[in-house]
């Protein structure tokens, strides 16, 4: 028997012993070390050859991510790992650390109970730390340190013990204040904060495959002394040999890190709203793998013979083959064709995945990533937001009409694969729109549309997305059907912003009971009697139904909610979407005869009344901003700053780390389209820099006409505005 | 002045002599068959006939957009073509109260409607109708809107007739027949409580009201709904309590089955 088969057949067997099984996600800033040391830890549990780890990021699978040598799709891989008396299985991901694939990481989130944060060294703490510690513990899910590349502050920086642990000692403090900063009003978790002492913390070079904790210190007697010997000299062999980074890390995993049935009760009502007296909610809670089946889908991959793979966590119930299962959202049952596991970047087929693993299943067609998947209907769990929304579009067109078809197929995939990315599907023009997280995201996008689809595409420059918002409450006004027989008043005043933000964060929305619903509202800060009319909610907006027993309105309802929906999306000045607006509906006239308050009617009026409501309530443009920190050498510090300057953008502070000084600021999305080689040329190459989208801001007034116009022109619209926008 | 002026119920025959006149003396002849239309005549039909050019308007050019129409009415005599009545089972009234806030005259020729030929022709009494309503191909979510159920329900224990105005789609050429009518119903009553008889309800399908041929049957609305009853427009009547002489009538005009129509027969 091969020695894969072998692990593969221990893998089955400790599938079934939730209180042995670990599901962690390796999370960190760009470039930390995440995929080597995710290979080195698959090294040491024997599942690749120990030479090419490191060198052959085993987990960067795709051609794309190996040109460009940084992990794009989260990857899932098992392995076992001995400590103490038993035998353990780990799953792990391997997320991406670009901030343009954090969508994928909160969707892995959602299938694991540990984070091992990955931080440099030498970098120390960096905005994407700060971005997965958030995303790790707002789905429950407890954190470890890893700190990396530590050969470099002995080799390369030259530091001494005391300098070294300084520089350790400040980056473990910098992630402590992370985590007490985000877990103070959570009041389901102790003390999550990592320590030395506690062996939550662990030091090493995956590069070079060595690792310590404090309690493995303790048990090989190494000391830092001895280790900075070992380094200097070159005897790194010798130094993993006597203490190999995989021990060290997949101990610590195991000692730390929660097995299912510690995480799950704590877990399942963070992530999971539905009624926890059912028989279900039991299984989920006991990780009972005869319960229910419930499946949380995180991932959606294309296997080139197996086709389309749904991997996800199990949370109760055992998943196998020819179940035929409910997908959230979706009418009807998909049947179960395969089950299995990973291993390295291959899915290897099983019998049977129990309760508290995590599996890929093949058949069901209906799931994207994030749908529930179930054997009896239920509740679904909540949604993954990921909070940041699409700022950038990208035009992409098939350059031969023949592969017209084949384009939009793939579209489609690829926004069931990727719900961080928005697909505008037009089958008239042919001209289809991607809006992603940035630049980076699209460009990789349609590269792997040409290159694994073989289809030959045009791609527009990236434009980007912007939002339009009110700044004050409206009159009510009118808007009436085109047959002037029905008439609604509307009302429109802006969201509180705690509302806006529990809207983005799935907490308020149409999907959870009524009774939630209310009380996440009125916690929020809505009034009793608002938060219990509320009728629709559509992107960060609510309709409410503000009237009393009009006759004919609740089957007209579906019609107004259309009207207003298409309201929003297109807003009044420049077609883009509207947010935060809580629409009033006061009052409504109807006509007697169901045909003369049709589609053609009804849709028209809200549409108008709506519209009218916005602009009375001085609706503005809004563009997208991005944090931005540059390192840079003191000497191209003024070029640094003078390239956020010079876009429009607001430099917020200065100052030195180590040796470089760093320079944060804000600048629109827009303006920081080409930053890259323009940064690269003020500073000769000598900066690094991260940006971060930061939500929406209004655009100042003397530059919203041109803008507005710019955008209709692009839009094909009638150039002049509304006569009542006339507060620019 | 802007004459309204009803074409009738089928073809370029079916329009009154008045109305036949004040299609002579227009400057400008409008028409709209967006709400109805004439099943036996084509726009050229009715042109030939007259002698007239006539200019048809979409739903978009007689309501959103009137004001050519008014332009012309100003210093001119327009006649705007409906089938049926003018007035009824449209929202024209709308736009007659906006042309007289803009001072011009107006006036009404008559044409037979609808609501004639479903007493006419089946010998349900007028004064024994209740209040109309329309099935519409779909509405939100599909299937009968709950604004017709109570019409017809609320009709119907008051021992009244409901005459179902059939939705039609002029843009597509869509006309729903009284065979799809009557499916619609019979799923909605037998899924209704309201509605004892549920699809074994009586029903009287009438076809092509106005033609030399029309076609009249009275049945259970599961039969009716397998019934084809040829080319449009179509008109479904579902009858309350029948008084004897309406009973009699529907046997012997819209061969309605005996066992039936026994238990609708006031005593
Ligand atoms: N010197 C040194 N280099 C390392 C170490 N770990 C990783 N690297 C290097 O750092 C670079 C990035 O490593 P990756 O493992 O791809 O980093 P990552 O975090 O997976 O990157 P993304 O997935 O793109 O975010 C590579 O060139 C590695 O060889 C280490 O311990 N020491
Ligand atoms: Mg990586």
């Amino acid at each position: 028997m091969g020695r894969r088969k072998k692990i593969v057949q221990q893998c089955e067997r400790l599938m079934d012993r939730p209180e042995n099984i670990r599901n962690i996600a390796i999370a960190a800033h760009v470039d930390h070390g995440k995929t080597t040391l995710t290979d080195n830890l698959l090294a040491g549990a024997g599942m690749i050859s120990d030479e090419t780890a490191g060198q052959q990021l085993m987990m960067d699978t795709e051609e794309d991510e190996q040109e460009r040598g940084i992990t794009i799709d989260a990857a899932n891989v098992s392995m076992t790992h001995e400590y103490g008396e038993n035998n353990h299985l780990i799953n792990l991901i391997d997320t991406p650390g670009h901030v343009d694939f954090g969508g994928d990481v909160t969707r892995a989130m959602r299938a694991v109970d540990g984070a091992l944060v990955v931080v440099d060294a030498v970098e120390g703490a960096m905005p994407q730390t700060e971005t997965v510690v958030r995303q790790a513990l707002r789905e429950g899910v407890k954190p470890a340190l890893f700190i990396n590349k530590v050969d470099r502050l002995i080799s390369e920086l030259q530091e001494g013990p005391e300098e070294m642990q300084r520089r350790l000692l400040n980056v473990i403090n910098d992630v402590n204040e992370l985590i007490r900063g985000m877990t103070q009003d959570m009041d389901d978790v102790d003390d999550w904060t990592v320590s030395v002492e506690e062996g939550t913390v662990a030091f090493g070079s995956a590069l070079y495959k060595w690792g310590v904790s404090m309690p493995s210190m303790q048990e090989t007697g190494m000391d830092f002394g001895e280790i900075i010997e070992l380094e200097q000299a070159g005897k790194r062999r010798e130094l993993s040999e006597r203490t190999p980074l995989s021990n060290v890390v997949l101990d610590m995993v195991c000692e730390h890190f929660p097995n299912p049935i510690d995480a799950q009760p704590r877990r399942i009502p963070r992530v999971w709203r539905g009624d926890d007296s059912l028989d279900l909610a039991e299984g989920m809670q006991l990780v009972d793998d005869e319960g229910d089946l419930v499946m949380m889908v995180t991932d959606i991959g294309i296997d080139p013979h197996a086709g389309e793979i749904a991997t996800g966590r199990v949370f109760s119930g055992t998943i196998e083959m020819g179940q035929e299962l409910y997908v959230s959202g979706t009418a009807g049952t998909n049947r179960v064709q395969s089950v299995g596991i990973f291993m390295g970047g291959e899915r290897e087929e099983v019998e049977r995945v129990p309760a508290g693993n995590i599996a890929a299943v093949t058949g069901l067609r209906n799931a994207i990533a994030g749908s529930t998947v179930s054997s009896v209907e239920m509740t679904p769990f909540e949604s993954i937001e990921h909070i940041s929304e699409p700022v950038i579009t990208k035009s992409v067109e098939a350059q031969s009409m023949d592969d017209l078809p084949k384009l939009i197929e793939t579209l489609r995939q690829v926004s069931k694969e990727d719900p961080t990315i928005q697909i505008t599907i037009n089958e008239d023009t042919g001209e289809h729109l991607i809006s992603g997280q940035g630049e980076l995201h699209l460009e990789v996008i349609t590269q792997r549309i040409e290159r694994n689809q073989g289809i030959p595409v045009t791609t527009g420059e990236p434009i980007v997305v912007f939002r339009e918002a009110i700044r004050g409450a409206s009159d009510t006004v009118e808007g009436m059907s085109p047959n002037r027989h029905n008439r609604f008043y509307l009302h429109a005043e802006p969201l509180p912003e705690e509302i806006v933000e529990g809207i983005q964060r799935g907490e308020i929305s149409m999907d959870i009971p009524e009774l939630e619903r209310r009380e996440a509202l009125q916690e929020a800060g809505m009034d009793k009697d608002t938060s219990q009319n509320v009728e629709h909610i559509h992107g960060t907006n609510i309709l409410i139904d503000d009237t009393k027993g009009i006759q004919h309105l609740n089957e007209t309802m579906e019609l107004v909610i259309e009207g207003l929906e298409e309201a929003l999306n297109d807003g009044p000045l420049a077609a883009e979407p509207v947010q935060g607006t809580l629409l009033r509906l006061e009052d409504a006239r109807l006509h007697e005869d169901a045909i003369h308050r049709g589609p053609a009617q009804v849709i028209p009026a809200t549409r108008e009344a709506v519209h009218r409501a916005l602009i009375d309530g001085r609706i503005a443009l809004l563009e997208p901003i991005q944090d931005v920190r540059i390192d840079v050498p003191s000497e191209h510090m003024g070029p640094a700053s003078g390239e956020i300057q010079g876009r429009r953008g607001r430099v917020d502070d200065m100052f030195q780390e180590g040796d470089l000084m760093v320079v944060e600021g804000v600048a629109p999305v827009e303006e920081m389209i080409g930053f890259s080689s323009d940064i690269r040329s003020a500073t000769e190459g000598r900066a690094s820099w991260n940006t971060e989208n930061a939500g929406f801001q209004v655009m100042a007034d003397n530059l919203q006409p041109d803008k507005i116009r710019e955008i209709r022109e692009r839009k094909g619209m009638k150039l002049e505005l509304p006569p009542a926008v006339d507060y620019f | 002045m802007l004459t309204f002026v009803g074409l009738g119920l089928y073809d370029e025959r079916s329009i009154t002599i008045e109305g036949r006149d004040a299609l002579a003396d227009a400057d400008r002849v409008f028409a709209e068959f967006y709400t109805s239309k004439l099943a036996g005549a084509t726009t050229s039909d009715l042109e030939a006939f007259h002698d007239v050019d006539i200019e048809v308007r979409d739903r978009v050019g007689i309501e959103r957009d009137p004001e050519p129409l008014f332009d012309a009415a100003r210093d001119s005599s327009v006649a705007v073509l409906v089938a049926g009545d003018p007035m009824i089972a449209t929202t024209h009234v709308d736009l007659r109260l906006r042309a007289t806030e803009r001072e011009i005259d107006t006036r009404v020729v008559h044409g037979t409607t609808a609501q004639t030929a479903a007493s006419s022709l089946t010998g349900l009494q007028n004064y024994r109708f209740g209040k109309a309503t329309t099935l519409p191909f779909a509405y939100g979510s599909g299937g009968v809107p709950e604004s017709v159920l109570t019409t017809v329900s609320e009709n119907h224990e008051r021992g009244l007739h409901t005459l179902c105005y059939l939705d039609i789609e002029a843009e597509r050429e869509a006309y729903m027949g009284a065979d799809d009518a009557a499916r619609r119903l019979a799923s909605a009553f037998g899924e209704d409580e309201r509605f004892d008889a549920g699809e074994e309800t009586l029903a009287v399908a009438i076809a092509r009201a106005g033609s030399p041929a029309p076609t009249v049957r009275a049945d259970r609305l599961s039969v009716l709904s397998t019934t084809d009853f040829g080319d449009p427009l179509h008109l479904l009547v579902v009858p309350g309590d029948l008084h004897h002489v309406e009973a009699d009538a529907l046997e012997a005009l819209a061969g309605a089955p005996e066992d039936l129509i026994g238990s609708y027969r006031v005593r």
